[in-house]
């Protein structure tokens, strides 16, 4: 039966990945292609998907499907306690409880009475169940607010405003703008002309830029109730799936041919109306089958590594206690054999014939509490706490949004003590990906350059990482003053600011006096609005022009044709009719990909270059700007050529690139501009931080490489002096030698950290992961201080973590504000979201959200230190404190012939774990700091301390079992010479087997309790509490104990006791005696350590607490910088002295354009977008002006 | 700590010291002086304890007489199980060198008798020796109820093995006619064992109140016959049969037997030079070769109560 039970306890503990776990991990949005290709496709999805769903329109009775209303919520009313019992009791360490209460209702099997386990548990039981109650009921409250939003839908032919949950699919709703809707539907007709209208998908996806749908010409003129309530006919579309870019449905309207909808004209829950006054959809998926909903599934269950390890540990105990039974079993068979004969008083024959198995079961129940039942709920209380100190952090709380930080799991909190590995993701969390138009070189004048002093400044304040300010932007009078003033170059001047107001896809959008600019590309949006500080402002766009201001003159342009932007091209370019009526190619791009067009009649083509130079050291974005002027004849030849070009249906990209190249030639350079991505405040600092604290950051983006770079210039992750191992391949051969090469190079110093700098993209990366270079890979890679990984698609990003977590064995971390980070924040160990931002798809898949990149060293040296600390001194204490008490039954067994007899009354024993030593454990769980925050910020050094995780392993449980078996033969022992004579009573009486228990309880009770003190560096108020408090507690509780009966009919033993212990002098004794000869020894043993092998953390506490410190801080300063040194000499840095080609130490171009943000698919798609909107609005994409005008 | 001060202000008035972690806190740290001095200390103060506990312990005077050999002919007659309710005597003349100032009191010694196993200690019935209910007999197996079903009052295995050897001391003062020293047999039990835990069962004969029971297998006697003579010793409240109740820690153990009545030539304590004998009426319990007597005589002048 044992064996069955450790069976289940091995399974259960360990918690396998099961299938459903794994197939948790998913990528919701947007990499849909790429899980295709992946094959990671759920093959139960497919089959939900291929399910073809008929919704009849205005025939409510037909349509049957799932309700509107959601519920993220764990339990109803009544489905609580079943399923909490089930959730409770499928856990391990609950079961063996149950089993062991099971137990105890056999007759005469158990030596700790009927219900003294069950009470315990019960305890456990009702405090968990509150703590789930109290979380339920806040996602109650979320759903309902959620159900019981309001909206308009046609019922009985007249609009009726009903709640969310009462939406049935068929139901045609009208949405005004700012709505969110409340459930997916298919477009009818919009107040817009065109039947367009706009969403904000960032709920979904975290993309920023509104996307256009469009009804079907078909049911555009659909308006009136009277023609809605007249519509008969059917839509069929394809089963609830999670995909946000596909769906298949065909629209039958009676008398009508088919029509399909694709879609574009699919409105998701979830998302946003916006700039459009109304809509009309019908309903074509509710409740959970939306696809929002579909994509929000649970996230995969982590586990921390903390509580893997206590897991094994609990394992080990339990199997000591099987021993321990067994050796009992053992003890009392051998002294059945020698005394069996003799023991007549109880008849001894007939009591042995109990079997070797029933014996085992009496002494399991009798050992059973060395697991610490309350363990468990103790953790889950305490990491409760310890993530509301998270969210309670006023050091974490971004005042720019009022964001405070979020723990949304409380598993994880001593994870984050132990990151070894970081990933993070550029946009969004490096940076705040707001551009700043900085500087530009007009004519080979360099304009910008002065705010330089400022600039310090604001790098100054913002060390409070509270607020951006807006001030940095441009900000250079001479370059007005040489405009106004007739300076030579004026014209150029003006050229340079007409040509960056008109090249571009920016829509303007009006609000009053203001004009916001919506953009795709922020580098756009940047230049934009810098040009607007100028003067030049961009006020219009129709289809076909676009309007400027001037000084106050408009102006108006013709856009003749946009050549789109792509990575291969790196540029782009519009031709226009200026007002003037001349024909003119605007283009902007990158260095190389200009300077090879530019004419030969182009000047000032060398003072750009060193000027563009100059940008690049600097961390700036930059672009170079030229145009050529065009004849009328040379653009209708090109026209013409266009026009096939673009009718072209194979290859239409790549024919109309090389029709682009044809006109793109001659260009004229006006000048370059300089962008800023501005880093998130404080980002270098706590880069330089972490990589102090021993932590390795490896930048994960989608981004080009040249921005990638760039960034990590600016953000000191890579200096200078760095070498860079560069892979850009495009074949697995080429990838296998490049690799084997440089692990050569390195030879002896490979998988040391050496100062280098890896920078690999996404098409190499294809090729390392998906072979057997892998490994070496990794080798490779963890030879690098830092590690650049560019234009990863999100699946891959996901790649790399999994990569390192299944292959180092180390804490990973991943943060990332985006929805191509999501798979990765999955993935890795611990996942941490940027939240503040408009997509909350990062943050709502994340374990932990902040709000700013920099928050991270406190959360990861300070929370995360101290929670690791508190939790495993928690985990040790508590099993600690069981094994000293428990032991203490095998003790006495030796004395008592192996019967089974309890040394303590039944009821203290089982409230032993809930009531007397119950609050020691919170204490060191909430309240304990290793050292003060300060100084944990002040030495990163101190997170290795807990990153090793040399606090917590099986040596360091082992060694506190040892010190409880000490302790506890101590506590048995002493009392049990002291109580030898039987005579320790005034008046001669002589005493019981339970007065000695009462003795050796007390005793051990405060030695638990003074271990706790012991074991606590800090002592504020709540540990005075939690010590002293719970040996008050167990004294009161002795007293009012020893007179309960027989008024209650329990512990008939125990009456009396409390008056014959406490007038005892020998107790009284003992109370001193005993609990100080337990301690001295750890004392004692502290100390030795303390002196003979200081760490950097002893040293700084004591640097801390001593008095001498405020007198001599520089002394104290220098003995800790003396023993920082000693510890970095112990491992030094290995300097990278080879030079090969290989190895690059050249500063980086500085071109980078941010056209698209996100992965390569999103980029696809927006492609996509412009393609179907060219078609129907001429040429301008999101035209939002257009519609305004008219 | 110093923090909390600094960032008090900047705080808002919600964000208290324990929600930012701030609560000042005593770091504990172990200095060299620190543990040392507390090393000292606790060793000053064990060392203190120590003298007055071998000070006391040297006030405290001890006899104690083993006889399990000197009553072998007793033994002997026990084991034969026929021999149950024949009497045999034995006694053991010793003298006193110093005089025994104080309370004296008497125990019995017992080696290797395991009051602590937990079928023993298990079983007994405690509502029956409230005297609320007789017939309670429920957790005394094996000593429940006699064969033809009949409760046994007292039940258990406790109290079936009772200790019921009957030990006499006395003293020659100058004939050959000993005379017995004055012993109480009352006062030897726990307080709230006497008026909490044992109460016999309502009634004015205590034989009629017992009715329906029988005595346990062992006993010679009912319990109702305990001690005829004093009413309040009898039943279930004799002070012997509540010591004996009363489970020992160890296998070896002593239980309190009499007190010293401090009368006559008594009154300062037991004094020296007189002949004394105890007698003991060693009844059936003496085919235990392991049995023992102890008498112990204690000077109650110790160290706590400083007379």
């Amino acid at each position: 039966m044992s064996l069955t039970l450790l069976c289940l306890l091995a399974q259960t503990f360990y918690h396998l990945p099961s299938s459903q776990e794994e197939g948790a991990v998913h990528f919701p949005l947007g990499c849909q292609k790429v899980e295709e290709e992946m094959g990671w496709q759920q093959s139960l999805q497919e089959s939900d998907a291929s399910k073809v769903r008929t919704i009849y329109l205005n025939e409510p009775l037909r349509n049957s499907f799932c309700k509107n209303f959601i519920s993220t919520a764990k339990y109803s009313i009544w489905s609580f306690l079943p399923r909490y019992l089930y959730l409770q009791f499928s856990k391990a360490a609950n079961a063996f409880f149950l089993f062991i209460t099971i137990l105890q209702q056999i007759p005469d099997v158990s030596p700790t009475g009927k219900y003294t386990t069950l009470l315990p548990l019960v305890i456990i039981l009702m405090v968990s169940g509150i703590k789930e109650i109290v979380e339920d009921y806040k996602r109650h409250m979320a759903d309902k607010l959620v159900n019981t939003k309001t909206v308009i839908v046609l019922r009985e032919n007249t609009w009726k405003t009903i709640m969310w949950k009462e939406v049935n699919v068929g139901d045609i709703v009208k949405a005004s703008n700012g709505q969110f809707l409340p459930a997916d539907m298919v477009l009818i007709s919009s107040s817009e002309p065109q039947v367009t209208c706009y969403v904000a998908t960032s709920n979904l996806d975290g993309e920023t830029n509104l996307k256009i749908r469009q009804a079907l010409s078909e049911t555009a003129e659909m308006q009136t109730e009277k023609q809605l309530s007249s519509l008969s006919g059917k839509i069929e579309c394809e089963g609830p799936n999670r995909h946000f870019n596909t769906f298949v449905g065909t629209l039958y309207l009676n008398d009508k041919s088919p029509v399909p909808i694709g879609p574009d004209q699919v409105l998701l829950r979830g998302t946003q109306l916006k700039n459009t006054q109304w809509i009309l959809g019908i309903v074509v998926y509710t409740g959970f089958e939306t696809k929002f909903m579909q994509n929000s599934i649970k996230l995969p269950l982590k586990r921390s590594n903390v509580e893997k390890v206590t897991n094994v540990q609990i394992l080990v105990l339990f199997l000591l206690l099987l021993a321990m039974s067994l050796v009992s079993c053992v003890g009392a068979i051998l002294w059945n054999e020698w005394y069996g004969e003799g023991i007549w008083y109880i008849r001894m024959k007939e009591y042995i014939s109990h079997s070797l198995g029933f014996d085992l079961l009496v002494f399991i129940i009798l050992y059973h509490n060395l697991i610490p039942i309350s363990l468990l709920v103790t953790l889950e209380i305490v990491k409760y706490i310890q993530a509301m100190f998270i969210n309670w952090d006023e050091d974490m709380h971004y005042r720019g949004n009022d964001v405070y930080a979020m723990a949304r799991t409380s598993n994880l909190n001593e994870e984050l003590g132990q990151v070894k590995y970081l990933f993070s993701d550029k946009t969004g969390t490096l940076t705040c990906n707001i551009m700043t138009f900085k500087k530009c070189t007009i004519a080979g004048i360099i304009y910008g350059n002065q705010s330089e002093k400022s600039d310090t400044d604001i790098r100054k304040l913002s060390l409070s990482p509270s607020v951006i300010t807006e001030s940095c932007e441009f900000n250079d009078p001479r370059l007005l003053y040489n405009f106004e003033n007739g300076h030579p170059t004026k014209d150029y001047i003006k050229e340079f600011l007409t040509l960056l107001c008109v090249c571009h896809t920016v829509v303007p959008e009006r609000d009053g006096n203001n004009i916001i600019y919506q953009a795709s590309s922020p580098d756009e949006a940047a230049l934009v609005k810098g040009m607007k500080n100028l003067g030049f402002v961009f006020t219009a766009r129709t289809p076909t022009s676009v309007t400027i201001e001037v000084m106050g003159e408009n102006f108006t342009f013709e856009i003749l044709n946009i050549l789109e932007f792509s990575s291969n091209r790196k540029r782009m370019s519009v031709i226009v009719r200026t007002p003037t009526g001349n024909l003119r190619l605007y283009c902007k791009g990158a260095d190389t990909v200009i300077y090879e067009r530019l004419s030969e009649d182009s000047r000032f083509m060398k003072e750009t270059l060193t000027h563009l130079e100059y940008f690049a050291k600097e961390g700036l974005r930059t672009l170079c700007v030229a145009y050529a002027d065009l004849s009328e004849e040379e653009y209708q030849q090109w026209l013409t050529q266009y026009r096939k070009a673009s009718t072209v249906i194979k290859d239409r990209m790549q024919s109309l690139e090389e029709c682009y190249e044809n006109i793109e030639k001659k260009f004229l350079l006006l000048g370059a501009t300089a962008i800023e991505d501005r880093l998130q405040a404080r980002v270098p600092e706590t880069i330089t931080t972490l990589l102090k604290a021993n932590i390795r950051i490896w930048v994960l983006t989608g981004d080009k490489q040249e921005t990638a770079i760039n960034i990590a210039y600016s953000c000191k992750l890579i200096s200078a002096h760095m070498f860079r191992i560069q892979l850009n391949l495009n074949s697995l051969e080429a990838t296998q030698q490049a690799i084997t090469r440089h692990c050569e190079a390195l030879g002896t110093q490979l998988s040391k950290e050496n100062d280098l700098a890896l920078i690999i993209d996404g098409e190499t990366l294809k090729y390392v992961l998906h072979s057997e270079i892998k490994r070496s890979f990794l080798n490779l890679a963890l030879s690098c201080r830092a590690v650049l990984c560019c234009r990863l698609s999100p699946l891959q990003k996901a790649e790399i973590v999994d990569l390192v977590k299944k292959h180092v064995g180390a804490i990973t971390l991943a943060i990332g504000d985006g929805a191509n980070d999501v798979g990765m924040i999955q993935m890795a160990h611990v996942g941490v979201g940027i939240s503040g931002n408009e997509g909350m798809l990062a943050t709502n898949n994340s374990d932990y959200a902040i709000a700013q990149f920099s928050y991270l060293e406190k959360l990861l040296l300070v929370h995360g230190a101290w929670n690791h600390f508190r939790v495993t001194k928690c985990i040790l204490y508590c099993f600690y404190k069981n094994v000293v008490l428990y032991i203490i039954e095998l003790w006495f067994a030796f004395v008592n012939g192996f019967s089974g007899q309890i040394i303590f009354e039944h009821w203290c024993i089982s409230l032993y774990n809930v009531l007397f030593t119950s609050l020691p454990p919170f204490s060191l769980g909430i309240f304990e700091q290793c050292c003060s925050q300060k100084s944990l910020l002040a030495y990163p050094q101190l997170y290795k301390i807990s990153q090793a995780g040399n606090t917590f392993n099986t040596k360091v449980f082992w060694f506190q079992c040892l010190n409880a078996l000490i302790h506890s033969f101590i506590l048995f022992w002493m009392p049990m010479k002291m109580l030898e004579h039987d005579m320790v009573l005034q008046g001669g009486y002589t005493t019981d087997y339970l007065f000695l228990g009462n003795f050796i309880y007390t005793y051990v009770v405060v030695t638990v309790c003074l271990k706790a003190g012991l074991e606590t560096q800090s002592w504020n108020k709540f540990s005075h509490i939690a010590i002293w408090g719970s040996i008050i507690i167990w004294l009161v509780f002795f007293a009012i104990y020893s007179f309960v009966w027989p008024t209650i009919p329990i512990a008939p033993e125990m009456a009396g006791q409390v008056k014959m212990v406490l007038v005892c002098p020998y107790f009284w004794l003992g109370f001193f005696i005993v609990p100080i000869v337990c301690l001295t020894l750890n004392l004692i043993w502290k100390s030795i350590r303390n002196t003979c092998k200081r760490t950097l953390l002893e040293e700084v506490r004591e640097m801390e607490s001593s008095r001498a410190q405020r007198f001599h801080p520089t002394i104290f300063r220098k003995r800790v910088e003396a023993k920082k040194v000693q510890m970095f000499l112990a491992t030094p840095p290995h300097e990278i002295v080879l030079q090969s080609e290989s190895f690059d130490q050249s500063i980086p171009r500085g071109y980078a354009f941010s056209q698209v943000e996100q992965a390569v698919i999103t980029q696809e798609e927006l492609i996509r977008s412009y393609n179907t909107t060219k078609s129907k609005q001429d040429e301008v994409t999101m035209d939002s002006s257009h519609s305004r005008q008219k | 700590m110093k923090r909390t001060s600094e960032e008090s202000q900047s705080r808002l008035p919600d964000n208290s010291a324990l929600k930012q972690q701030q609560l000042p806190a005593y770091w504990l740290q172990l200095t060299a002086t620190g543990v040392l001095s507390g090393f000292f200390a606790t060793g000053v103060f064990c060392l203190g304890v120590g003298i007055i506990l071998i000070l006391s312990a040297k006030s405290i005077k001890e006899i104690e007489i083993k006889y399990t050999k000197i009553c072998g002919n007793c033994a002997k007659l026990r084991e034969d199980a026929t021999n149950f309710d024949k009497e045999c005597t034995c006694s053991i003349p010793f003298y006193l060198s110093e005089t025994m100032q104080g309370n004296v009191y008497m125990y019995y010694k017992l080696y290797g008798f395991y009051q602590n196993l937990y079928r023993y200690i298990l079983s007994r019935s405690n509502s029956q020796l409230m005297g609320t209910d007789l017939k309670d007999v429920g957790t005394c197996a094996p000593f429940s109820k006699s064969h033809d079903g009949t409760p046994i009052a007292p039940c258990g295995a406790i109290a079936n093995s009772i200790f019921n050897d009957t030990i006499i001391l006395s003293y020659n003062l100058n004939s050959s006619i000993p005379i017995e020293v004055p012993m109480l047999r009352s006062g030897i039990t726990w307080w709230t064992d006497k008026y909490v835990k044992f109460r016999n069962p309502r009634s004015k004969n205590l034989s009629i109140a017992f009715a329906g029971t029988t005595k346990p297998p062992s006993w010679a006697k009912p319990v109702y016959e305990l001690d005829q003579e004093d009413p309040e010793n009898n039943g279930f409240l004799n002070d012997d049969f509540i010591v004996w109740m009363r489970a020992a820690a160890f296998p070896t153990f002593k239980k309190l037997y009499r007190r010293l009545n401090r009368i006559q030539y008594f009154t300062e304590g037991l004094p020296a030079g007189l002949a004394y004998t105890v007698t003991g009426a060693v009844t059936w319990l003496a085919f235990f070769s392991m049995m023992a007597i102890h008498l112990m005589l204690k000077d109650r002048k110790m160290f706590f109560t400083e007379q």
